[in-house]
Protein backbone atom coordinates (compact mmCIF):
# COMPACT_ATOMS: atom_id res chain seq x y z
CA UNK A 1 0.00 0.00 0.00
CA UNK A 2 1.25 3.51 -0.78
CA UNK A 3 1.45 6.31 1.56
CA UNK A 4 -1.44 8.12 -0.24
CA UNK A 5 -3.61 5.38 -0.26
CA UNK A 6 -3.05 4.85 3.76
CA UNK A 7 -3.44 8.34 3.91
CA UNK A 8 -6.88 8.37 1.97
CA UNK A 9 -7.90 5.20 3.86
CA UNK A 10 -7.69 6.77 7.33
CA UNK A 11 -9.05 10.16 6.48
CA UNK A 12 -12.16 8.03 4.74
CA UNK A 13 -12.39 6.02 8.07
CA UNK A 14 -12.26 8.82 10.69
CA UNK A 15 -14.38 11.41 8.75
CA UNK A 16 -16.55 10.93 5.49
CA UNK A 17 -17.36 7.32 6.98
CA UNK A 18 -17.22 7.94 10.37
CA UNK A 19 -18.20 4.42 11.90
CA UNK A 20 -20.55 6.18 14.25
CA UNK A 21 -22.24 8.90 12.13
CA UNK A 22 -22.55 7.57 9.03
CA UNK A 23 -22.37 3.97 9.55
CA UNK A 24 -24.70 3.07 12.28
CA UNK A 25 -22.07 1.34 14.04
CA UNK A 26 -21.34 1.34 17.62
CA UNK A 27 -24.50 3.07 18.32
CA UNK A 28 -25.10 1.70 22.41
CA UNK A 29 -22.09 3.09 23.52
CA UNK A 30 -22.09 6.37 21.62
CA UNK A 31 -25.38 6.86 23.53
CA UNK A 32 -25.18 4.74 27.17
CA UNK A 33 -21.08 6.20 27.99
CA UNK A 34 -21.36 9.69 26.28
CA UNK A 35 -22.85 11.80 29.62
CA UNK A 36 -19.19 13.13 30.55
CA UNK A 37 -16.02 13.87 28.73
CA UNK A 38 -13.86 11.77 30.97
CA UNK A 39 -15.75 8.12 30.61
CA UNK A 40 -16.02 9.15 27.08
CA UNK A 41 -12.33 9.52 26.10
CA UNK A 42 -11.90 6.19 28.22
CA UNK A 43 -14.67 4.18 26.16
CA UNK A 44 -12.81 5.74 22.95
CA UNK A 45 -9.20 4.62 24.57
CA UNK A 46 -10.64 0.67 25.31
CA UNK A 47 -12.03 0.74 22.07
CA UNK A 48 -9.17 1.92 19.91
CA UNK A 49 -6.93 -0.70 20.93
CA UNK A 50 -9.68 -3.60 21.11
CA UNK A 51 -9.98 -2.48 17.24
CA UNK A 52 -6.42 -2.56 16.53
CA UNK A 53 -6.09 -5.79 17.91
CA UNK A 54 -9.05 -7.57 16.51
CA UNK A 55 -8.87 -6.21 12.91
CA UNK A 56 -5.74 -7.60 13.00
CA UNK A 57 -6.35 -11.20 14.32
CA UNK A 58 -10.19 -11.39 12.19
CA UNK A 59 -8.05 -10.89 9.06
CA UNK A 60 -5.38 -13.93 10.33
CA UNK A 61 -8.41 -16.38 11.10
CA UNK A 62 -10.19 -15.47 7.72
CA UNK A 63 -7.04 -16.04 5.96
CA UNK A 64 -4.89 -18.20 7.59
CA UNK A 65 -8.50 -20.94 8.70
CA UNK A 66 -11.10 -20.12 6.53
CA UNK A 67 -10.17 -19.66 3.33
CA UNK A 68 -7.99 -22.43 3.16
CA UNK A 69 -10.65 -24.62 4.88
CA UNK A 70 -13.27 -23.16 2.74
CA UNK A 71 -15.22 -22.43 5.31
CA UNK A 72 -16.31 -18.56 5.14
CA UNK A 73 -19.67 -19.23 6.03
CA UNK A 74 -18.87 -19.85 9.54
CA UNK A 75 -17.39 -16.19 9.81
CA UNK A 76 -19.80 -14.47 12.24
CA UNK A 77 -19.41 -17.32 14.56
CA UNK A 78 -15.77 -17.45 14.48
CA UNK A 79 -15.35 -13.47 14.51
CA UNK A 80 -17.66 -13.07 17.42
CA UNK A 81 -15.85 -15.53 19.41
CA UNK A 82 -12.27 -14.53 18.52
CA UNK A 83 -13.27 -10.63 19.87
CA UNK A 84 -14.86 -11.81 23.08
CA UNK A 85 -11.88 -14.26 24.39
CA UNK A 86 -9.54 -11.12 22.79
CA UNK A 87 -11.72 -8.64 24.77
CA UNK A 88 -11.47 -11.20 27.89
CA UNK A 89 -7.74 -11.51 27.74
CA UNK A 90 -7.18 -7.93 26.83
CA UNK A 91 -8.95 -7.49 30.06
CA UNK A 92 -6.63 -10.06 32.19
CA UNK A 93 -3.27 -8.56 30.67
CA UNK A 94 -4.12 -4.89 31.17
CA UNK A 95 -5.18 -6.23 35.20
CA UNK A 96 -1.64 -8.04 35.60
CA UNK A 97 0.53 -5.07 34.21
CA UNK A 98 -1.35 -1.70 34.63
CA UNK A 99 -4.01 -1.91 37.43
CA UNK A 100 -4.28 2.36 37.29
CA UNK A 101 -4.69 1.27 33.22
CA UNK A 102 -7.49 -1.03 34.21
CA UNK A 103 -9.41 1.10 36.86
CA UNK A 104 -10.08 3.30 34.01
CA UNK A 105 -10.73 0.84 31.27
CA UNK A 106 -11.78 -2.20 32.85
CA UNK A 107 -15.37 -1.03 33.43
CA UNK A 108 -15.69 -0.64 29.19
CA UNK A 109 -14.04 -3.71 29.00
CA UNK A 110 -17.17 -6.36 29.24
CA UNK A 111 -18.78 -4.07 26.81
CA UNK A 112 -17.03 -3.90 23.92
CA UNK A 113 -17.66 -7.75 22.81
CA UNK A 114 -21.11 -6.59 22.44
CA UNK A 115 -20.06 -3.35 20.50
CA UNK A 116 -21.20 -3.80 16.69
CA UNK A 117 -18.15 -1.40 15.65
CA UNK A 118 -15.88 -4.18 16.27
CA UNK A 119 -17.47 -7.21 14.71
CA UNK A 120 -18.57 -4.71 11.91
CA UNK A 121 -14.93 -3.61 11.66
CA UNK A 122 -13.69 -7.31 11.07
CA UNK A 123 -16.58 -8.04 8.28
CA UNK A 124 -16.02 -4.67 6.12
CA UNK A 125 -11.91 -5.04 6.17
CA UNK A 126 -13.02 -8.75 4.29
CA UNK A 127 -15.79 -7.33 2.47
CA UNK A 128 -13.28 -4.35 1.08
CA UNK A 129 -10.90 -7.10 0.58
CA UNK A 130 -7.89 -5.00 2.13
CA UNK A 131 -4.84 -6.58 3.15
CA UNK A 132 -3.53 -6.81 6.22
CA UNK A 133 -1.77 -3.32 7.01
CA UNK A 134 -5.28 -1.88 5.19
CA UNK A 135 -7.36 -3.79 7.37
CA UNK A 136 -5.00 -2.73 10.23
CA UNK A 137 -4.97 1.48 9.66
CA UNK A 138 -9.10 0.94 8.77
CA UNK A 139 -9.07 -0.03 12.54
CA UNK A 140 -7.35 2.50 14.01
CA UNK A 141 -9.11 5.15 11.81
CA UNK A 142 -12.82 3.37 12.46
CA UNK A 143 -11.48 3.83 16.07
CA UNK A 144 -9.80 6.93 16.11
CA UNK A 145 -13.17 8.15 14.52
CA UNK A 146 -15.64 6.28 16.86
CA UNK A 147 -13.21 8.00 19.72
CA UNK A 148 -13.81 11.47 18.36
CA UNK A 149 -17.50 11.14 17.38
CA UNK A 150 -17.82 9.80 21.31
CA UNK A 151 -15.33 12.51 22.97
CA UNK A 152 -17.55 15.44 21.04
CA UNK A 153 -20.65 14.13 21.92
CA UNK A 154 -20.02 13.79 25.40
CA UNK A 155 -18.87 17.28 25.31
CA UNK A 156 -21.99 18.84 23.98
CA UNK A 157 -23.87 16.70 26.22
CA UNK A 158 -22.41 18.26 29.89
CA UNK A 159 -23.62 21.49 28.40
CA UNK A 160 -27.07 20.78 27.45
CA UNK A 161 -27.66 19.70 31.26
CA UNK A 162 -27.46 23.47 32.45
CA UNK A 163 -29.89 24.51 30.13
CA UNK A 164 -33.87 23.71 29.98
CA UNK A 165 -35.12 20.88 27.70
CA UNK A 166 -38.73 20.47 27.08
CA UNK A 167 -39.99 17.74 29.60
CA UNK A 168 -40.96 15.14 27.12
CA UNK A 169 -37.21 15.42 24.92
CA UNK A 170 -35.63 15.13 28.10
CA UNK A 171 -32.61 12.63 28.34
CA UNK A 172 -32.65 10.14 25.11
CA UNK A 173 -35.31 12.28 22.83
CA UNK A 174 -32.66 15.79 23.31
CA UNK A 175 -29.54 12.82 22.66
CA UNK A 176 -31.06 11.61 19.56
CA UNK A 177 -31.36 15.11 18.05
CA UNK A 178 -27.72 16.24 19.24
CA UNK A 179 -26.85 13.37 17.51
CA UNK A 180 -28.79 14.36 13.93
CA UNK A 181 -26.99 17.58 14.25
CA UNK A 182 -23.75 16.02 14.22
CA UNK A 183 -24.48 13.75 12.22
CA UNK A 184 -25.19 16.33 9.35
CA UNK A 185 -22.33 18.71 10.42
CA UNK A 186 -20.17 15.29 9.44
CA UNK A 187 -21.82 15.19 5.94
CA UNK A 188 -20.13 17.96 5.12
CA UNK A 189 -17.22 15.77 5.12
CA UNK A 190 -18.20 13.38 1.91
CA UNK A 191 -16.58 13.58 -1.33
CA UNK A 192 -13.45 14.76 0.94
CA UNK A 193 -11.73 10.95 -0.33
CA UNK B 1 -7.56 -28.00 36.12
CA UNK B 2 -10.17 -30.77 35.77
CA UNK B 3 -12.68 -27.86 35.52
CA UNK B 4 -11.20 -26.41 33.12
CA UNK B 5 -10.88 -29.24 30.90
CA UNK B 6 -14.40 -30.00 31.55
CA UNK B 7 -15.79 -26.43 30.43
CA UNK B 8 -13.54 -26.62 27.61
CA UNK B 9 -15.36 -29.74 26.75
CA UNK B 10 -18.82 -27.99 27.34
CA UNK B 11 -18.25 -25.41 24.60
CA UNK B 12 -16.05 -27.71 22.66
CA UNK B 13 -19.35 -29.96 22.21
CA UNK B 14 -21.89 -26.75 21.19
CA UNK B 15 -19.64 -25.43 19.00
CA UNK B 16 -19.39 -28.69 17.12
CA UNK B 17 -22.95 -28.94 17.33
CA UNK B 18 -23.76 -25.16 15.99
CA UNK B 19 -21.01 -25.99 12.87
CA UNK B 20 -22.47 -29.47 12.18
CA UNK B 21 -25.94 -27.69 11.70
CA UNK B 22 -24.45 -24.77 9.99
CA UNK B 23 -22.59 -26.83 7.36
CA UNK B 24 -25.64 -28.33 6.70
CA UNK B 25 -27.40 -25.32 5.84
CA UNK B 26 -25.21 -24.10 3.53
CA UNK B 27 -24.90 -27.55 1.99
CA UNK B 28 -28.55 -26.81 1.47
CA UNK B 29 -28.80 -23.34 0.65
CA UNK B 30 -25.32 -22.73 -1.14
CA UNK B 31 -26.24 -24.09 -4.43
CA UNK B 32 -29.49 -22.08 -5.06
CA UNK B 33 -27.21 -18.73 -3.76
CA UNK B 34 -24.56 -19.68 -6.59
CA UNK B 35 -27.12 -21.11 -9.00
CA UNK B 36 -28.91 -17.40 -8.46
CA UNK B 37 -25.90 -15.40 -8.68
CA UNK B 38 -24.84 -17.36 -12.32
CA UNK B 39 -28.26 -16.17 -13.51
CA UNK B 40 -28.38 -12.75 -12.52
CA UNK B 41 -24.67 -12.06 -14.09
CA UNK B 42 -26.11 -14.08 -17.36
CA UNK B 43 -29.11 -11.63 -17.16
CA UNK B 44 -27.18 -8.40 -16.91
CA UNK B 45 -25.04 -9.29 -19.52
CA UNK B 46 -27.56 -9.98 -22.15
CA UNK B 47 -29.35 -6.60 -21.50
CA UNK B 48 -26.29 -5.34 -22.21
CA UNK B 49 -25.83 -6.59 -25.88
CA UNK B 50 -29.32 -8.43 -26.87
CA UNK B 51 -27.73 -9.38 -30.09
CA UNK B 52 -25.50 -12.13 -28.91
CA UNK B 53 -26.60 -15.47 -27.40
CA UNK B 54 -23.55 -17.03 -25.75
CA UNK B 55 -21.24 -15.44 -23.90
CA UNK B 56 -17.30 -15.76 -23.36
CA UNK B 57 -15.25 -14.29 -19.89
CA UNK B 58 -11.87 -13.12 -21.78
CA UNK B 59 -8.97 -14.20 -19.84
CA UNK B 60 -6.34 -12.35 -21.19
CA UNK B 61 -3.67 -10.63 -19.14
CA UNK B 62 -3.68 -7.33 -21.35
CA UNK B 63 -7.79 -7.26 -19.89
CA UNK B 64 -7.57 -8.02 -16.49
CA UNK B 65 -4.81 -5.90 -15.41
CA UNK B 66 -5.95 -3.07 -16.90
CA UNK B 67 -6.80 -0.25 -14.45
CA UNK B 68 -10.55 0.58 -14.09
CA UNK B 69 -11.18 -2.82 -15.34
CA UNK B 70 -13.24 -5.54 -13.77
CA UNK B 71 -13.86 -7.97 -15.97
CA UNK B 72 -15.04 -8.19 -19.77
CA UNK B 73 -16.99 -10.77 -22.11
CA UNK B 74 -16.98 -11.93 -25.57
CA UNK B 75 -20.73 -12.37 -26.78
CA UNK B 76 -20.84 -14.89 -29.48
CA UNK B 77 -23.46 -15.37 -32.46
CA UNK B 78 -23.29 -18.14 -34.92
CA UNK B 79 -19.79 -19.09 -34.05
CA UNK B 80 -19.22 -14.91 -34.63
CA UNK B 81 -18.30 -12.58 -32.26
CA UNK B 82 -20.73 -10.03 -32.56
CA UNK B 83 -19.57 -7.42 -29.55
CA UNK B 84 -18.27 -7.58 -26.15
CA UNK B 85 -19.91 -6.63 -22.53
CA UNK B 86 -16.99 -4.68 -19.67
CA UNK B 87 -17.87 -4.28 -16.40
CA UNK B 88 -15.67 -1.08 -14.99
CA UNK B 89 -15.34 0.50 -11.21
CA UNK B 90 -14.39 4.24 -11.46
CA UNK B 91 -14.25 6.24 -8.22
CA UNK B 92 -17.32 7.79 -7.47
CA UNK B 93 -18.42 9.99 -4.74
CA UNK B 94 -18.72 7.24 -1.90
CA UNK B 95 -16.08 4.84 -3.35
CA UNK B 96 -16.24 2.57 -6.22
CA UNK B 97 -19.34 2.34 -8.90
CA UNK B 98 -19.73 -0.26 -11.12
CA UNK B 99 -20.54 0.93 -14.76
CA UNK B 100 -21.08 -1.91 -17.52
CA UNK B 101 -20.86 -1.54 -20.87
CA UNK B 102 -21.88 -3.25 -24.39
CA UNK B 103 -20.14 -2.93 -27.23
CA UNK B 104 -20.52 -3.90 -30.62
CA UNK B 105 -17.58 -4.67 -32.84
CA UNK B 106 -18.00 -2.13 -34.60
CA UNK B 107 -17.63 0.18 -31.55
CA UNK B 108 -21.25 1.23 -30.86
CA UNK B 109 -22.42 1.06 -27.22
CA UNK B 110 -25.75 -1.09 -27.24
CA UNK B 111 -26.00 -0.92 -23.59
CA UNK B 112 -24.86 0.83 -20.25
CA UNK B 113 -25.93 0.17 -16.88
CA UNK B 114 -25.08 0.93 -13.31
CA UNK B 115 -23.81 -1.98 -11.03
CA UNK B 116 -23.35 -1.83 -7.52
CA UNK B 117 -22.90 1.54 -5.75
CA UNK B 118 -23.37 3.71 -2.38
CA UNK B 119 -23.84 7.24 -3.56
CA UNK B 120 -26.10 9.26 -2.15
CA UNK B 121 -29.52 8.53 -2.54
CA UNK B 122 -31.89 10.94 -4.86
CA UNK B 123 -28.90 12.98 -5.81
CA UNK B 124 -25.94 11.00 -7.00
CA UNK B 125 -27.69 7.53 -7.51
CA UNK B 126 -29.58 9.22 -10.32
CA UNK B 127 -26.78 8.20 -12.67
CA UNK B 128 -28.71 4.90 -12.98
CA UNK B 129 -31.56 6.40 -14.36
CA UNK B 130 -32.40 5.90 -17.82
CA UNK B 131 -32.63 10.10 -18.40
CA UNK B 132 -28.53 9.83 -17.58
CA UNK B 133 -27.20 6.46 -18.32
CA UNK B 134 -29.44 6.43 -21.92
CA UNK B 135 -27.13 9.39 -23.04
CA UNK B 136 -24.50 6.48 -24.03
CA UNK B 137 -26.59 4.43 -26.27
CA UNK B 138 -26.18 4.06 -30.04
CA UNK B 139 -22.94 6.02 -29.86
CA UNK B 140 -19.51 5.08 -31.36
CA UNK B 141 -16.74 4.59 -27.98
CA UNK B 142 -14.09 6.24 -30.78
CA UNK B 143 -15.48 9.58 -29.35
CA UNK B 144 -14.06 10.21 -25.92
CA UNK B 145 -17.24 11.01 -23.67
CA UNK B 146 -16.47 13.76 -21.82
CA UNK B 147 -19.17 15.65 -18.67
CA UNK B 148 -20.67 19.12 -19.75
CA UNK B 149 -23.22 20.98 -17.13
CA UNK B 150 -24.78 22.50 -20.38
CA UNK B 151 -27.03 21.10 -23.44
CA UNK B 152 -24.88 19.00 -24.78
CA UNK B 153 -23.79 19.87 -28.55
CA UNK B 154 -21.64 16.92 -29.69
CA UNK B 155 -21.58 13.58 -29.70
CA UNK B 156 -19.39 13.05 -26.99
CA UNK B 157 -21.54 15.76 -24.58
CA UNK B 158 -22.99 13.65 -21.32
CA UNK B 159 -24.70 16.18 -19.28
CA UNK B 160 -24.26 15.87 -15.89
CA UNK B 161 -26.36 15.09 -13.39
CA UNK B 162 -27.59 18.00 -11.04
CA UNK B 163 -25.51 18.36 -8.09
CA UNK B 164 -23.77 15.13 -8.66
CA UNK B 165 -20.63 15.97 -10.85
CA UNK B 166 -18.35 13.69 -9.23
CA UNK B 167 -20.51 10.66 -9.42
CA UNK B 168 -21.26 11.84 -13.25
CA UNK B 169 -17.66 12.12 -13.95
CA UNK B 170 -17.25 8.58 -12.53
CA UNK B 171 -19.71 7.04 -15.05
CA UNK B 172 -17.96 8.69 -17.93
CA UNK B 173 -14.40 7.67 -16.64
CA UNK B 174 -16.47 4.09 -16.83
CA UNK B 175 -17.38 4.36 -20.27
CA UNK B 176 -14.21 5.92 -21.39
CA UNK B 177 -12.00 3.03 -19.48
CA UNK B 178 -13.96 0.38 -21.59
CA UNK B 179 -13.86 1.89 -25.01
CA UNK B 180 -9.81 2.60 -24.53
CA UNK B 181 -10.15 -0.93 -23.53
CA UNK B 182 -12.06 -2.06 -27.00
CA UNK B 183 -9.99 0.56 -28.97
CA UNK B 184 -6.39 -1.19 -27.63
CA UNK B 185 -6.95 -4.23 -26.78
CA UNK B 186 -10.41 -5.93 -27.95
CA UNK B 187 -10.29 -4.77 -31.63
CA UNK B 188 -6.96 -6.44 -32.10
CA UNK B 189 -7.74 -9.67 -30.42
CA UNK C 1 -45.95 -15.16 34.68
CA UNK C 2 -49.37 -15.47 32.27
CA UNK C 3 -48.28 -15.97 28.84
CA UNK C 4 -50.22 -12.85 27.82
CA UNK C 5 -48.50 -10.36 30.22
CA UNK C 6 -45.52 -12.18 28.83
CA UNK C 7 -46.25 -11.20 25.40
CA UNK C 8 -47.94 -7.96 25.83
CA UNK C 9 -44.73 -7.28 27.94
CA UNK C 10 -42.19 -7.61 24.85
CA UNK C 11 -44.98 -5.81 22.52
CA UNK C 12 -45.46 -2.12 24.35
CA UNK C 13 -44.81 -2.07 27.94
CA UNK C 14 -40.99 -3.05 27.94
CA UNK C 15 -40.63 -2.07 24.23
CA UNK C 16 -37.15 -3.02 23.12
CA UNK C 17 -36.49 0.30 21.24
CA UNK C 18 -38.60 3.11 22.72
CA UNK C 19 -38.45 2.08 26.59
CA UNK C 20 -35.22 -0.48 26.78
CA UNK C 21 -33.04 1.14 24.33
CA UNK C 22 -31.73 -2.49 23.06
CA UNK C 23 -30.82 -3.14 19.40
CA UNK C 24 -29.85 0.97 17.97
CA UNK C 25 -27.68 -0.25 15.89
CA UNK C 26 -29.34 -2.05 13.34
CA UNK C 27 -32.61 0.31 14.08
CA UNK C 28 -31.32 3.81 13.16
CA UNK C 29 -29.36 2.06 10.00
CA UNK C 30 -31.86 0.27 8.13
CA UNK C 31 -34.86 2.25 8.41
CA UNK C 32 -34.40 4.40 5.28
CA UNK C 33 -37.64 2.27 4.28
CA UNK C 34 -40.74 0.97 6.17
CA UNK C 35 -40.04 -2.66 3.90
CA UNK C 36 -36.16 -2.22 5.15
CA UNK C 37 -37.63 -1.89 8.42
CA UNK C 38 -39.96 -4.56 9.09
CA UNK C 39 -37.54 -7.12 6.98
CA UNK C 40 -35.03 -6.21 9.81
CA UNK C 41 -37.23 -6.32 12.62
CA UNK C 42 -38.56 -9.90 11.34
CA UNK C 43 -35.23 -11.47 10.99
CA UNK C 44 -34.20 -10.20 14.09
CA UNK C 45 -37.15 -12.04 15.86
CA UNK C 46 -36.56 -15.09 13.68
CA UNK C 47 -32.60 -15.10 15.85
CA UNK C 48 -34.47 -14.68 18.81
CA UNK C 49 -37.02 -17.11 18.75
CA UNK C 50 -34.46 -19.63 18.12
CA UNK C 51 -32.12 -18.52 20.44
CA UNK C 52 -34.42 -18.19 23.13
CA UNK C 53 -35.90 -21.44 22.60
CA UNK C 54 -32.65 -23.61 22.37
CA UNK C 55 -30.83 -21.98 25.55
CA UNK C 56 -34.07 -22.60 27.75
CA UNK C 57 -33.78 -26.26 26.45
CA UNK C 58 -30.08 -26.57 27.25
CA UNK C 59 -30.11 -24.13 30.25
CA UNK C 60 -29.34 -26.95 32.28
CA UNK C 61 -26.28 -28.78 30.91
CA UNK C 62 -24.28 -25.05 30.94
CA UNK C 63 -22.15 -24.18 34.02
CA UNK C 64 -22.67 -20.59 34.76
CA UNK C 65 -18.82 -19.75 33.95
CA UNK C 66 -19.03 -20.38 30.22
CA UNK C 67 -22.69 -19.69 29.53
CA UNK C 68 -21.82 -15.83 27.79
CA UNK C 69 -19.60 -17.40 25.49
CA UNK C 70 -22.28 -20.51 24.79
CA UNK C 71 -24.72 -18.25 24.20
CA UNK C 72 -23.01 -16.31 21.82
CA UNK C 73 -22.31 -19.35 20.07
CA UNK C 74 -25.86 -20.23 19.89
CA UNK C 75 -27.06 -16.86 18.91
CA UNK C 76 -24.31 -16.98 16.11
CA UNK C 77 -25.48 -20.14 14.85
CA UNK C 78 -29.37 -19.04 14.08
CA UNK C 79 -28.18 -15.14 12.69
CA UNK C 80 -25.67 -17.54 9.78
CA UNK C 81 -28.54 -19.34 9.61
CA UNK C 82 -31.10 -16.66 8.87
CA UNK C 83 -28.14 -15.00 6.73
CA UNK C 84 -28.06 -18.23 4.41
CA UNK C 85 -31.56 -18.40 4.23
CA UNK C 86 -32.56 -14.76 3.31
CA UNK C 87 -29.74 -15.01 0.90
CA UNK C 88 -30.78 -18.08 -1.08
CA UNK C 89 -34.72 -17.23 -0.76
CA UNK C 90 -35.21 -13.36 -0.37
CA UNK C 91 -32.41 -11.76 -1.94
CA UNK C 92 -33.19 -8.47 -2.28
CA UNK C 93 -33.72 -8.14 1.59
CA UNK C 94 -30.08 -9.68 1.96
CA UNK C 95 -28.39 -6.85 -0.31
CA UNK C 96 -30.39 -4.11 1.48
CA UNK C 97 -29.79 -5.04 4.76
CA UNK C 98 -26.16 -6.24 4.19
CA UNK C 99 -23.33 -5.93 7.08
CA UNK C 100 -26.36 -5.76 9.76
CA UNK C 101 -27.32 -9.11 9.14
CA UNK C 102 -24.40 -10.97 10.71
CA UNK C 103 -24.46 -7.66 13.58
CA UNK C 104 -27.48 -9.15 14.19
CA UNK C 105 -25.35 -11.48 16.37
CA UNK C 106 -24.36 -8.41 18.79
CA UNK C 107 -27.75 -6.76 19.02
CA UNK C 108 -27.91 -6.73 22.53
CA UNK C 109 -31.44 -7.28 22.73
CA UNK C 110 -30.68 -10.78 21.77
CA UNK C 111 -27.99 -11.46 24.42
CA UNK C 112 -30.02 -9.82 27.03
CA UNK C 113 -33.48 -11.76 26.59
CA UNK C 114 -31.28 -14.62 26.53
CA UNK C 115 -29.33 -14.03 30.01
CA UNK C 116 -32.29 -12.27 31.88
CA UNK C 117 -35.39 -14.58 30.45
CA UNK C 118 -34.82 -17.49 28.70
CA UNK C 119 -32.29 -19.12 30.82
CA UNK C 120 -34.40 -18.83 33.68
CA UNK C 121 -37.48 -19.58 32.16
CA UNK C 122 -39.31 -22.81 30.55
CA UNK C 123 -39.02 -23.20 26.64
CA UNK C 124 -42.88 -21.95 26.17
CA UNK C 125 -42.54 -19.10 28.12
CA UNK C 126 -39.39 -18.91 25.75
CA UNK C 127 -40.72 -18.38 22.83
CA UNK C 128 -43.86 -16.81 23.84
CA UNK C 129 -41.13 -13.56 25.12
CA UNK C 130 -39.34 -14.20 22.14
CA UNK C 131 -42.41 -13.40 19.83
CA UNK C 132 -43.51 -10.81 22.11
CA UNK C 133 -39.99 -8.73 21.96
CA UNK C 134 -39.50 -9.46 18.47
CA UNK C 135 -42.70 -8.29 17.10
CA UNK C 136 -42.02 -5.15 19.61
CA UNK C 137 -38.83 -4.39 18.11
CA UNK C 138 -40.48 -5.39 14.63
CA UNK C 139 -43.47 -2.83 15.29
CA UNK C 140 -40.79 -0.08 16.25
CA UNK C 141 -38.67 -0.51 13.34
CA UNK C 142 -41.70 -0.46 10.94
CA UNK C 143 -43.08 2.45 12.83
CA UNK C 144 -39.74 4.53 11.97
CA UNK C 145 -39.32 3.49 8.39
CA UNK C 146 -42.76 4.44 7.33
CA UNK C 147 -42.41 7.84 8.70
CA UNK C 148 -38.55 7.99 7.56
CA UNK C 149 -39.98 6.57 4.06
CA UNK C 150 -43.10 8.87 4.09
CA UNK C 151 -41.08 12.08 4.77
CA UNK C 152 -37.94 11.11 3.55
CA UNK C 153 -39.10 10.14 -0.42
CA UNK C 154 -42.94 10.37 -0.14
CA UNK C 155 -43.82 6.94 -0.35
CA UNK C 156 -44.88 3.94 1.67
CA UNK C 157 -43.72 0.44 1.19
CA UNK C 158 -42.43 1.30 -1.66
CA UNK C 159 -46.41 3.12 -2.96
CA UNK C 160 -46.03 6.85 -3.70
CA UNK C 161 -48.70 8.51 -1.45
CA UNK C 162 -48.31 11.80 -1.99
CA UNK C 163 -48.39 13.88 -5.16
CA UNK C 164 -46.05 15.73 -7.53
CA UNK C 165 -46.54 18.28 -5.10
CA UNK C 166 -44.74 17.04 -2.35
CA UNK C 167 -40.95 17.61 -2.06
CA UNK C 168 -39.78 15.03 0.07
CA UNK C 169 -36.97 16.17 2.55
CA UNK C 170 -34.20 13.67 1.20
CA UNK C 171 -32.09 13.90 4.54
CA UNK C 172 -34.80 12.02 6.23
CA UNK C 173 -33.66 8.92 4.29
CA UNK C 174 -29.81 9.54 5.36
CA UNK C 175 -28.24 9.39 8.29
CA UNK C 176 -28.90 12.28 9.81
CA UNK C 177 -32.70 11.82 9.44
CA UNK C 178 -32.46 8.51 11.33
CA UNK C 179 -31.38 10.07 14.31
CA UNK C 180 -34.04 13.43 14.31
CA UNK C 181 -37.02 10.78 13.39
CA UNK C 182 -36.32 8.29 16.44
CA UNK C 183 -35.37 11.41 18.87
CA UNK C 184 -38.76 13.27 17.67
CA UNK C 185 -40.64 9.02 18.18
CA UNK C 186 -38.96 8.72 21.57
CA UNK C 187 -40.56 12.21 23.31
CA UNK C 188 -43.84 11.13 21.18
CA UNK C 189 -44.00 8.06 22.92
CA UNK C 190 -42.67 9.91 26.56
CA UNK C 191 -45.52 12.07 25.79
CA UNK C 192 -47.69 9.45 25.08
CA UNK C 193 -47.11 7.25 28.43
CA UNK C 194 -46.64 10.33 30.98
CA UNK C 195 -50.19 11.41 30.23
CA UNK C 196 -51.20 8.09 31.45
CA UNK C 197 -49.48 7.99 34.18
CA UNK C 198 -51.01 11.33 34.70
CA UNK C 199 -54.80 10.05 34.40
CA UNK C 200 -53.93 7.07 36.42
Amino acid sequence: MSVTSIFLLLVSSILVNNFVLSRFLGICPFLGVSKQVETSIGMGMAVTFVMAMAALITYIVQVAILIPLELEYLQTIAFILVIASLVQFVEMVIEKISPTLYQSLGVFLPLITTNCAVLGLAILNIQMELNLLGAVIHGIGAAIGFSLAIVLFAAIRERLELYNVPEVFKGFPIALITASLMSLAFMGFAGLV
Amino acid sequence: MREVIKLGLILLVITSIAAFVLGITNEVTQPIIDQRLHLQNVEAIKALLPEAEEFELIEDENVTNRSLIVEAYMGIKNGEVVGYTVKTNPNGYNGRVEVLVGITVDGEIVGAKIGQHAETPGLGSKIADAAYIGQFFNKIVSVGFGSTKDVPTTDGDIQVVTGATVSSDAVVDGVNAAGALFEEVLVNR
Amino acid sequence: MKLGRIFTRGLVFDNPVFVQLLGMCPTLAVTNSAENGMAMGLATTAVLLGSNLVISLIKGFIPSKIRIPAFIVVIATFVTMVGMILNAYFPGIYESLGLFIPLIVVNCLILARAESFASKSSPVNSIVDGIGMGLGFTVALTILGIVREFSGAGSIFGFAVMGEFFHPARIMTMPPGAFLALGLLAALYNRITSKELNEL
